[in-house]
């Protein structure tokens, strides 16, 4: 069973994975990211229960979602425990948060969307994970209590998966292994739209940076002489009454 | 005469439509996309309103957006000149994030909407505040004020309006305090020097200062100075909002004042930090309000009129509102229902109606019931596809029956008619529960709403019987019409309202007019025939992280989900213990099955 073993890109990707979980901090920071990935995604498959037509799906989806949150909570209380327990406190610790994050559901659009496509992107979302908290249970064999977690988390995937995919054969028996590959694909074309963005924000950021250090010095020169010609206080103002200028 | 007015891109997008001078429908996006402060494009939302007028866009004769975006462009990147060269940073990610969309506003929607381009408006967002407050007031004149984190430049905004018998309109906001000024900016940085989310943590500050004493306005004297004016500015020093976006606080400001909360540490209040907390949060408290009273009572003086129309996030403060009140001079003070960036929606289309097109004044509504309305039928539905105890009665049955349930101790789910236009539950989407007891807050926080166990729960009471059980000074019950002030509880009855009095004895009460919400009114008054208190714990119907429900399915998810017991939808109530697939589902669906997983490649 692939899930309980890890896919082979995530065990190619162990030696990162155990470099993450052997820090105390990107741990921590790890943990506190999977709580809101899981409370996110809990909070999209409770929309999921609002709009679906389908009663059964509607109580599944509110099961699958109460799970999610409730993840969310153990993975927030771990957390915030490792953090009580760290000697060191560092401003900059949960700053930003470079590390990947869990499963999560991307950018999944809920209203509108058919619950086939909704079961075959949880499908592949939960099986992922699984597959990557197993490794991580494995990685976290020195702390007890977040091997516990992922166990815990790890039994829940697998009612996940199992609902997701029999549904999936139910709403739609002649097709849903193509919803299932099409999801792959939605799963793979928004990660390379993730680093495409990543890669053209940085280029952006590197142009945007150079037009600041080699055309901005003089303007800024002007507009600090402008400020400090200005004196704090009320100010008279000027008639805003609505019209078609965006000035 | 038909008017989309706009508000998007910073936090709480809404769209609310005028037709003929009088709103017919108001939204925030984060009701129908269930993203809490949802600040993308309104889309749903105009659609909404498009769609309840049985309007198409074609028939709109102006789509007013509620500030200037080039003017607010115009401010980032004076701002980030002004910080050269430590704006380096956040440069790259201002210009990318506001030439990415808002900019382009215009564009935006003539393309989502198909209207010509001329037939879009822009209004200043100080302005869109003024008549959000003024023109849904029910006053002749009045002077104004508007005060939040910033808008184009403006801060804080300070004039007057004028309802003339000819029907025509005036707002004249004759003074501003400019960026990086701002007395909004500088309960934000508190609010994130204190761990909580800038723009939703801020009512966190106001419930967390009642615990603390406020020792340390002198080292807040030295971020804000008074000028001789009576205005104020902020010593640059201690802020880094004009620098960098992810930090609004100095190494100055945490030398001052010691070392920030974590977001995710709780707050003991017991400890030695959690007290310092505290009393940071009572000090920038007082600041506030010090202020605020000043430029007040200065307006006061300057008008020499009775009634004062209060706009602007920082409107959302009833601990100020209530000094401004109590100490300014004002005989009225009036808060819309939706004061912050949500409500500009309507500010902005009443102001084009009243101001641009010079329609004569009209009346608007004194409520703020503008949303979709709830099904009971829907509800219905989905409880008895569960399994569940529904049962459908008339008005005066079903108050009955809540209010018994109420009296023994269960906590209610309540909807009815439209949703509330603005952050707070008025009755149309709370959940309601008895006052009595401490231990129904604990239980509210802790397996309801899941938020800290510091903040408080607000009163509903009939405005008849408002007096009785809170102290409300002259012109409080208007300020409590939508829980815009906070009063004190009347010490004779703080421990029967234990549930509802914060820990310095005082309340966020609401004074509920029969004519607003009628039903719930009389749930109250059958409340109050059973326990003698015609009171009840109102909070907003959500949990911690989502938005207040709008529609029936999202009320039932949320009754599923938490620890409420009864549900009322329209004329349907619903209560839980009868068979519930839901909890069943795992065992009925089957456990893992290797061949289902397996096959397909799956």
């Amino acid at each position: 069973m692939a899930a309980t073993r890890g896919t082979p890109l995530d065990r190619i990707m162990r030696p990162v994975h155990r470099w993450v979980w052997a820090d105390a901090d990107r741990r921590l920071r790890k943990l506190l990211a999977f709580a809101q990935v899981e409370t996110d995604g809990g909070r999209d498959i409770v929309r999921a229960a609002e709009v679906t037509p389908d009663p059964l799906l509607r109580r599944l989806y509110l099961e699958h979602a109460i799970d999610e949150l409730r993840h969310g909570d153990l993975f927030r209380a771990r957390g915030t425990a490792l953090l009580r327990a760290r000697r060191t406190r560092g401003a900059t610790l949960l700053a930003g948060n470079p590390l990947p994050g869990g499963h999560g559901l991307d950018d999944l659009r809920i209203d509108g969307e058919p619950d086939h496509r909704l079961l075959a992107f949880l499908h592949v979302a939960e099986k992922a994970a699984a597959s990557r908290f197993t490794i991580y249970r494995e990685l976290v064999d020195d702390d007890p209590e977040t091997r516990a977690i992922f166990e815990h988390i790890l039994r829940d995937e697998v009612f996940h998966m199992n609902y997701t995919y029999t549904q999936l054969t139910r709403v739609a028996p002649g097709r849903y292994r193509r919803h299932i590959w099409h999801a792959r694909a939605t799963r793979l074309w928004n990660r390379y739209l993730r680093i495409a963005a990543a890669v053209a924000g940085l280029f952006g950021g590197a142009v945007l940076s150079a037009i600041y250090f080699i055309v901005l010095p003089p303007f800024a020169w002007l507009a600090k002489r402008a400020e400090r010609r200005e004196t704090p206080g009320w100010t008279a103002r000027a008639d805003g009454s609505p019209s078609r200028s965006q000035y | 005469m038909k008017i989309l007015g706009l508000s998007a891109h910073y936090h709480d997008s809404a769209a609310a439509l005028v037709v003929d001078g009088v709103p017919v429908c108001a939204v925030q996006e984060e009701r129908l996309s269930r993203r809490k402060h949802d600040a993308s494009f309104p889309a749903a939302a105009i659609d909404w309103c498009l769609e309840q007028a049985r309007l198409e866009p074609g028939d709109l004769d102006a789509v007013v957006f509620y500030e200037r975006s080039m003017l607010k462009f115009d401010r980032i990147l004076t701002s980030a000149l002004r910080a050269f060269p430590r704006s380096w940073r956040s440069f790259p990610a201002a210009i990318r994030n506001t030439l990415g969309e808002k900019v382009w506003v215009r564009g935006i929607i003539a393309s989502h909407l198909g209207v010509p381009r001329e037939k879009i408006l822009f209004t200043d967002h100080h302005a869109s505040h003024a008549a959000a407050a003024f023109l849904t007031a029910p006053t002749e004149r009045a002077a104004i004020l508007t005060a939040d984190g910033v808008g184009e430049w403006a801060t804080l905004t300070a004039g007057h309006g004028v309802r003339r018998a000819d029907g025509g309109t005036a707002i004249t906001l004759a003074r501003e305090i400019r960026f990086p000024h701002s007395l909004g900016m500088l309960y934000s940085t508190f609010t994130a020097y204190l761990g909580f989310a800038v723009n939703e943590g801020e009512y966190k500050v106001m419930g967390l200062a009642a615990y603390g004493r406020p020792t340390m306005v002198d080292r807040i004297g030295k971020l804000l100075r008074r000028t001789p004016d009576g205005a104020f500015a902020l010593a640059q020093e201690y802020f880094e909002f004009q620098t960098t976006a992810s930090r609004s606080y100095s190494s100055k400001f945490v030398d001052l004042f010691g070392p920030p909360r974590d977001p995710h540490e709780p707050i003991d209040l017991e400890s030695a930090d959690g007290r310092r907390f505290a009393d940071c949060a009572a000090s920038v408290q007082r600041v506030l309000e010090d202020v605020l009273v000043d430029i007040a009572r200065a307006l006061h003086r300057e008008t020499g009129l009775p009634d004062l129309c209060f706009g602007g996030g920082v409107a959302l403060n009833g601990v100020a509102n209530a000094r401004v009140l109590a100490e300014s001079g004002f005989e009225r003070v009036f808060v819309p229902p939706a004061p912050g960036d949500a409500g500009c929606a309507l500010g902005a289309a009443l102001y084009a109606d009243r101001i641009y097109f010079h329609n004569p004044d009209r009346e608007v509504p004194d409520h703020p019931f503008w949303g979709p309305a709830v099904s009971g039928d829907e509800l219905a539905r989905a409880a008895r596809e569960d399994g569940l105890r529904v049962h459908e009665l008339d008005d005066a049955a079903l108050v009955d029956a809540v209010a018994a349930e109420l009296a023994a101790g269960r906590i209610v789910g309540w909807m009815e008619g439209a949703c509330e236009f603005g952050p707070r539950a008025l009755g149309h989407r709370s959940i309601l529960a008895a006052p009595h007891a401490r231990e129904t807050r604990d239980r509210l926080n802790r397996d309801i709403k899941f938020r800290e166990e510091f903040r408080p729960f607000a009163p509903v009471v009939p405005i008849e019987a408002a007096d009785r059980f809170f102290d409300l000074p002259p012109g409080g019950a208007r300020l409590a019409r939508f829980m815009s002030g906070v009063f004190p509880v009347r010490a004779e009855w703080r421990s029967r309202l234990a549930a509802v009095t914060h820990v310095d004895g005082s309340a966020r009460v609401q004074a509920l007019e029969r004519g607003m919400a009628p039903r719930l009114h009389a749930l109250l008054e059958a409340y109050g025939r059973r326990t003698g208190i015609p009171v009840l714990l109102n909070t907003s119907f959500n949990v911690a992280g989502e938005p207040i429900v709008a529609r029936a399915l999202e009320g039932y998810s949320t009754f599923r989900r938490g620890g409420i017991d009864l549900l009322v939808g329209g004329s349907t109530v619903v209560a839980k213990g009868a068979i519930a697939p839901a909890e069943t589902a795992k065992e009925n669906v089957g456990w893992w099955s290797e061949s289902a997983a397996e096959s397909g490649g799956v």
